[in-house]
């Protein structure tokens, strides 16, 4: 059994995280010491390590909580976590789709200010902004 | 009309409700055209659409159900479409 500041240590994530990782369901500690200190097993710390490497995929704690409630679910099948997965695929390219609106909004506002010695008051980009319905990007009008 | 359900091969949500949905849909109004679109195969146009969750159901192009209607529900926005169009 590992204490807080063990698992801490093994996997890279602070024991604020792990207090935080349990209030919000996600962790358990396995027992307590007599002294009243959080104890945790092997099943704890790759539990976090499977939360950390979700994380860097896109998904959310609540999410995250949602595929480790499937992984112990025996009616669950691969195709269920196969498809959260898609999902979270077309989340993440709608977010590109809208970044890459404003990036070219970006690109319009700079290649409209092609000078930088103008006054605030010339200043097209500032003009641009300040016109109604002015470089919005297609995500930001949906 | 063209109604598209964009669903995932393997998804169960899918699979269950698909037959009973196409039947709702071929079965709305004439000149319907019903199409499976496999999300993997058109990911492009399915970000196109908004959808963030599967299956879905997009109507001539629009998204129309974000998440599974029912067969009922199908139905009735095709027959609203429908009036709209006439």
């Amino acid at each position: 059994m590992l204490t807080i500041g063990k698992v801490s240590k093994r996997v890279n994530v602070s024991r604020d995280t792990l207090r935080f990782y349990e209030r919000e369901r996600l962790l358990t500690p396995s027992g307590k010491s007599d002294g009243g200190y959080r104890l945790y097993d092997g099943e704890s710390v790759r539990r976090v390590e499977f939360i950390k490497r979700a994380q860097l995929c896109g998904f959310t704690l609540s999410e995250i909580r949602e595929l480790l409630s499937l992984r112990g679910d025996a009616g669950a099948c691969c195709g269920d976590i196969r498809s959260r997965t898609i999902e979270k695929k077309l989340q993440i390219m709608a977010k590109i789709k809208v970044l890459q609106s404003m990036s070219r909004t970006l690109d319009e506002l700079i290649q409209a200010c092609d000078a930088d010695d103008l006054s605030l008051e010339a200043c097209p980009i500032l003009h641009s902004l300040d016109q109604p319905g002015a470089a919005r990007t297609r995500g930001a009008q949906r | 009309m063209k109604v598209e359900i964009i669903r995932a091969s393997g998804c169960h949500n899918c699979d269950a409700a698909g037959e009973s949905l196409r039947m709702a849909a071929l079965g709305a109004a004439d000149g319907v055209e019903w199409r499976e679109v496999n999300v993997l195969e058109e990911m492009d146009y399915a970000v196109e659409l908004g959808v963030l969750s599967l299956p879905a159901i997009a109507i001539d192009g629009e998204l129309i159900f974000a998440s599974l209607p029912t067969a009922k529900q199908l139905s009735l926005a095709i027959t609203r479409r429908t009036s709209v169009r006439a």
